[in-house]
C-alpha cells in the first residue's frame, strides 16, 4: 500500500463537522446583517470574528481549535465511538480555504464595500454548510486541481 | 430592505446551498464507462504494494485508486477496497498518492481524490469513478468482470 506517507494522529471526523455548524450559521448571520447597510458594521465585527476563527484553525488544526475543544468536552462523550480516525491535514486545508475567501470579505468591508464582504461571506457560507450537511471535503475536491495550476507548489 | 427580503434571500440561499449538496451526493461516486481506454503502465504510475512494486493485474479487476494528502475520504475509499480484496479472489486494489506525482494528475486529468480507474486483466481502462466510491458502485464494477 502506498498510504500518504507519515500522516499525523488521527481525529474524530465529526470534529470538523461540529465546527463547520457553527461556523456555517455565524456566516449565515453574517450575510443577513450585511445586507442592510444599518447592520454593516454589525457584519464586518461578525465577519472578523469568523476570519481569526478560520486563522485559528489554520494555523493549530481543528482538533485544537475552541470548537473542536467544545465538541470535545461536550459531544463526543455522547457519541459512540468513530468508525476511523480522520487525517487532521484536510480539514486544516478547508480552514485555510475559509480563511482566505472571508479575509477577502473582511478587506472589501474595510473599504466600505458592504456587498463585496456579502458575497464572500456567502461563499463561505456554501463550502461551511455542505461540509457540515453532506460531508463535503474541500480538500478532496480543489486541493489537487490547485496544485495542477500551480497555485500550490510542491513542497 | 424590508425584513421579509432579507428572511427571503436567506432562505434561498440555504435552499440553493442544500440542492447543490443534494446534486453533488447523487453524482459523486458513481462510475463512468471508458470505451477504448488506454493501458495503464504499472512501471510508470509507481504501485506499490505492501512494500513491492505492482507488476500483475488483478485476474478479474483492477480498482487503480488515486489519493492525495489533503483527501479525507480517500481512507474509507481504501477500505471498502480493502474488504474486498480480502473477500473476492482476483481482484486487486492499488492505491497511489498523487500529492506530488502530477504529471500523473494532469494525464489522467484528476481533478478531485480520491479518483478510481476500474482495469481489466490487461490493465485496460474500463470505467472511471470521481470522488468516494459508492458500495453499489464497486458492487455494479465488479459484476461487469466476469472470470
Amino acid at each position: 500500500m502506498s498510504e500518504s506517507n507519515s500522516a499525523p494522529k488521527g481525529i474524530d471526523p465529526r470534529g470538523p463537522r461540529f465546527g463547520a455548524v457553527i461556523t456555517s450559521v455565524l456566516l449565515l448571520i453574517t450575510v443577513f446583517l450585511g445586507l442592510d447597510p444599518a447592520t454593516a458594521d454589525a457584519a464586518f465585527i461578525l465577519l472578523a470574528v469568523i476570519t481569526a476563527s478560520f486563522a485559528w484553525g489554520a494555523t493549530q488544526g481543528t482538533a485544537k481549535h475552541p470548537y473542536g475543544l467544545l465538541f470535545k468536552k461536550f459531544v463526543r462523550p455522547r457519541l459512540a465511538a468513530p468508525k476511523e480516525l480522520e487525517d487532521p491535514r484536510p480539514p486544516k486545508f478547508a480552514q485555510v480555504v475559509g480563511f482566505i475567501v472571508a479575509g477577502i470579505g473582511l478587506v472589501l468591508g474595510a473599504f466600505d464595500n458592504t456587498v463585496g464582504l456579502t458575497i464572500f461571506a456567502s461563499m463561505a457560507f456554501f463550502a461551511a454548510f455542505l461540509n457540515a450537511a453532506f460531508n463535503y471535503c474541500l480538500g478532496c475536491q480543489i486541493y489537487i486541481g490547485l496544485k495542477r495550476i500551480g497555485v500550490i507548489k510542491n513542497d | 430592505m424590508p425584513i421579509e427580503t432579507k428572511i427571503f434571500i436567506i432562505a434561498g440561499l440555504v435552499a440553493l446551498a442544500a440542492i447543490i449538496g443534494l446534486i453533488w451526493k447523487a453524482r459523486t461516486g458513481k462510475s463512468k464507462r471508458i470505451s477504448g481506454g488506454e493501458l495503464i503502465d504499472l512501471a510508470e504510475i509507481g504501485a506499490i504494494k505492501n512494500g513491492q512494486p505492482v507488476t500483475k493485474f488483478g485476474e478479474r479487476v483492477t480498482f487503480l485508486q488515486f489519493s492525495s494528502e489533503m483527501c479525507a475520504q480517500c481512507k474509507q475509499t481504501a477500505r471498502l477496497f480493502h474488504e474486498l480484496e480480502e473477500h473476492t479472489p482476483d481482484v486487486l486494489h492499488i492505491e497511489v498518492d498523487i500529492t506530488n506525482r502530477l504529471d500523473l494528475a494532469n494525464k489522467f486529468n484528476i481533478l478531485q481524490t480520491p479518483t478510481t480507474l476500474v482495469l481489466d486483466h490487461n490493465g485496460r481502462i474500463t470505467s472511471r469513478i470521481g470522488g468516494a466510491a459508492k458500495p453499489e458502485t464497486i458492487q455494479d464494477e465488479l459484476g461487469s468482470f466476469h472470470i
